[in-house]
């Protein structure tokens, strides 16, 4: 069993990521093999430098550069959606993979999810 | 009746980002399951066009919202037939 | 109840939509009742995020409305499933059991019975455990 825990909404403004992200991590942490895969607006959860000291939040660049440490099995991006947020490879935190979101894709995991 | 790969649920309505999404994301295997809101997409059958597989939509939720629809493009199913659906195929993905 | 031609199936159902802003619980309570029908097992109903207000004891609607919370109670109810609210997203949007009122010393509890408070860690099982796993959704966050 493995499980692809989707993100598409983008960080801060609200919650779902948080959530989708806990999922993840709780996957982890019963040894459960687990990717992270950001779409659409989510991918701007990738972007380096996030300082939301401002808005009283933690940052999620943060959490999720725990997410290997946690055993997350990989951080996946589409490709397509990177570009559009203008988000180049050096833009982007460590350890994500651009990737075509299709069927192939979906099809490697056992099970999807999003967190709402 | 053929085997499905993945059921794709969808509930949103087609101008909901997750709705295009989810309609790239299916193989020629798969199978679409639109509810609640997604089954507006019945009265845009053009944004529909790329889909292979069969597509299902929920009665209640058609009814609900004055729609009928044509048989030949998409299979009305009740909660029985939904249910039915989730244990047919092989995964279910809901968006 | 109608006979099946196959095995019957476990469904775990995640409920991650609110009702009164979503029609997730109403979905989902037509899923399980035909699931229910059609000889399946539920394992149990999971909330999470938004989903959780659905096990809120306090929800009033006006009383022409559907009290999706009552009907939800009835069904657990009624068929022994577990409902079980996850404890982050519940502690978070003030849904509170009689457990975490004394741990937090707060001034109330709100969790409507047979519903309970745990952790993700229901999920996972459940992953592992039933058949399916279905998710109802919010129809317009994302």
């Amino acid at each position: 069993m493995s499980t692809l825990v989707v993100i598409d909404s983008a960080p801060y403004g609200d919650w779902t990521g948080r959530e989708a992200l806990d999922m993840a991590f709780s996957l982890a942490a019963f040894d459960q093999p687990v990717t992270l895969l950001f779409l659409g607006a989510g991918v701007n959860w990738l972007r380096k430098g996030q300082a939301p000291e401002g808005i009283s939040q933690k940052s999620v660049e943060k959490n999720l550069s725990a997410a290997p440490i946690f055993g997350v099995e990989g951080l996946l991006a589409d490709g397509r959606d990177c570009e559009a947020y203008g988000l180049a490879e050096a833009d982007l935190i460590a350890g994500v993979t651009r990737v075509d979101v299709g069927s192939d894709l979906l099809h490697q995991y056992t099970h999807t999810v999003f967190a709402g | 009746m053929a085997s499905i790969h993945t059921l794709h649920i969808l509930n949103k309505s087609p101008d909901h980002p997750r709705f295009q999404r989810c309609l790239t994301a299916l193989g020629p295997e798969d199978a679409l399951m639109l509810i609640e809101n997604g089954v507006l997409a019945t009265t845009t059958a053009g944004r529909l066009a790329t889909v292979s597989g069969q597509i299902y939509a929920l009665s209640p939720d058609l009814e609900a919202r004055g729609l009928q629809v044509d048989d030949s493009t998409f299979v009305p199913v009740d909660y029985e037939g939904m249910v039915r659906l989730t244990t047919e195929a092989g995964q279910v993905i809901s968006w | 109840m109608t006979m099946q031609h196959s095995e019957p199936f476990s469904f775990t159902i995640v409920i991650t939509g609110a009702p009164y802003s979503s029609q997730a619980p109403q979905t989902a309570i037509g899923f399980a009742r035909a699931a229910l029908a059609s000889g399946h097992r539920i394992d149990r109903i999971f909330l999470y995020g938004d989903g959780v207000h659905l096990a809120s004891a306090l929800s009033s609607p006006p009383s022409d409305e559907p009290h999706w919370p009552r009907e939800w109670s009835q069904l657990l109810e009624a068929h022994d499933i577990p409902g079980i609210a996850c404890i982050a997203s519940a502690l978070r949007r003030g849904l509170v059991d009689e457990a975490e009122k004394k741990r937090y010393e707060l001034s109330a509890h709100n969790v409507r019975a047979p519903f309970v408070i745990a952790g993700l860690g229901e999920w996972v099982e459940a992953g592992l455990r039933s058949s399916r796993v279905i998710y109802f959704h919010g129809g317009s966050g994302a």
